[in-house]
């Protein structure tokens, strides 16, 4: 992880290379945001191996499908993330994932749990503690349940009993407090 | 302006960003963004800001999951560079050989095996049986030829009796006792001391189970056993008897089976005299 020298290139630089299929791009593209899209994957899919799956599966549509991107749109990483998310959400809602989820026996669900913990106490998540102070509780659950559960704003309404005209203030109060954090 | 700031504060670009949007509601909202600098702005700074909320909550992913996805994709990124060619004919001067051929030449080659096998089998149990007969045949020549040099032999010794001048030849007549013409011929010679009956010329009742001819000479009136003998009708050679240097006459008496030490007189067949 931390031995391997890691590619990193500006956005503009990395979009080129990826347009003229270079290689390097793709080195770039999996050491740059493997880990913010594998975060977003593990969430909504829990299970390792098919997060694992998952990832692939993004990566492959990114490459194949990089001719749909355009910058005057948005940002990469936001094209990216809708990609793995949707890729996501599909694999958790396809029959054999279902069928696979009955079928985990204790054993799996002991050393899942313990992996999970680990994720959750890695010590590059720190941050995460800062934000929950400067996000509100409120606002921490509606935008973790769209951006990191893959619900869509009604769905969230739903879940969380709360008009969707709030649903959608309080998304964008959190993050407004995102990027007065990050700013 | 004040559209534009109620259309920020409506959470929509928030939606779009996070992809959650229909598809009028997303093309009205690239449609805002590129007219309006603002709005384009504020879209940029809610994806900075989700893409380092991201970032805050990622997760390293499995060393070896790197060169998996790599790999994959390298792989994908060969296949292009391969395979945008067309491919080439590359089998067009191959003449397609009929693989029936080799399978049918293996078949003809066991068939012919199996017939020559037969054959073999045939040929050899014929040649055992001739060979078989052949040494039947050779053992049967080989006893015709032991009898004929048996025969040549005998006959050898009996030209050496007429060639030898020593031996003296004498027909003992018959007795009143016995048949009319009864004769038996004797060869006799006193230096090699060698007495022989002719059993070819010999004439004589046949004797019955009990009794033999026994032969004596006579020596200074006294009889000398020389041995016994059977008439045989089949007997064609001359039969040796016991050797004797000195004889006045030779007789021929008619004893019980073995032979007696005394000649029975009463039963003397033939008598000849030197």
């Amino acid at each position: 992880m931390s031995g391997k020298r890691k590619i990193s290139l500006s956005e503009d630089e990395l979009v080129l290379a990826l347009r003229n299929r270079e290689k390097i791009a793709i080195e770039a593209l999996y050491d740059m945001y493997s880990s913010s899209l594998y975060g977003v994957i593990c969430r909504i899919v829990i299970d390792i191996p098919t997060s694992e799956d998952v990832l692939q599966e993004t990566f492959v549509k990114i490459w194949n499908s990089f001719s749909g991107y355009s910058a005057e749109k948005g940002r990469l990483f936001t094209w990216m993330v809708n990609i793995a998310r949707n890729l996501a959400i599909d694999k958790i809602r396809s029959k054999d994932f279902k069928n696979q989820n009955k079928n985990q026996d204790l054993e799996n669900n002991v050393t899942f749990i313990d992996e999970q913990k680990n994720t959750v106490y890695k010590p590059e998540l720190l941050g995460i503690k800062e934000l929950v102070t400067t996000l509100k509780p409120e606002q921490r659950s509606i935008l973790d349940l769209v951006y990191f559960k893959g619900y869509t704003h009604v769905e969230a309404a739903d879940e969380l009993g709360i008009p969707l005209g709030t649903i959608k203030t309080r998304l964008r109060m959190a993050i407004q407090q995102l990027r007065k954090h990050f700013n | 302006m004040e559209d534009i700031k109620a259309y920020i504060e409506s959470g929509i670009l928030e939606l779009y960003v996070l992809g959650d949007v229909s598809r009028e509601e997303k093309l009205q909202v690239e449609e805002m963004a590129k007219n309006h600098q603002v709005i384009r702005a504020e879209l940029n700074e809610i994806e900075r800001s989700l893409e380092l909320y991201a970032e805050e909550n990622s997760i390293e992913p499995s060393v070896n999951l790197r060169s998996r996805v790599l790999n994959s994709l390298l792989t994908n990124l060969g296949d292009d560079n391969t395979f945008n060619k067309k491919p080439v004919e590359i089998n067009e001067n191959v003449i397609a050989l009929p693989d029936q051929e080799t399978g049918g030449f293996y078949k003809y080659a066991f068939a012919a095996c199996l017939a020559l096998l037969v054959a073999s089998s045939v040929a050899l149990v014929s040649m055992y049986n001739r060979l078989q007969e052949s040494n039947t045949q050779l053992a049967a020549l080989q006893l015709d030829k032991q009898h004929f040099a048996n025969r040549v032999n005998l006959m050898d010794e009996q030209l050496l009796v007429f060639r030898d001048a020593s031996f003296k030849f004498l027909k003992l007549q018959a007795t009143p006792k016995a048949p009319a013409g009864a004769n038996i011929t004797i060869a006799w010679s006193p230096v090699k001391k060698k007495v022989m009956i002719d059993m070819e010329t010999m004439k004589m009742p046949v004797n019955d189970k009990n009794h033999q001819y026994q032969l004596w000479a006579l020596v200074n009136g006294k009889p000398v056993d020389l041995g016994v003998f059977d008439k045989n009708p089949d007997s064609t050679n001359m039969k040796e008897m016991k050797p004797i240097a000195l004889a006045d006459a030779f007789a021929v008496t008619l004893e019980p089976r073995g032979g007696s030490t005394t000649p029975t007189m009463d039963e003397m067949m033939v008598i000849g005299k030197f």
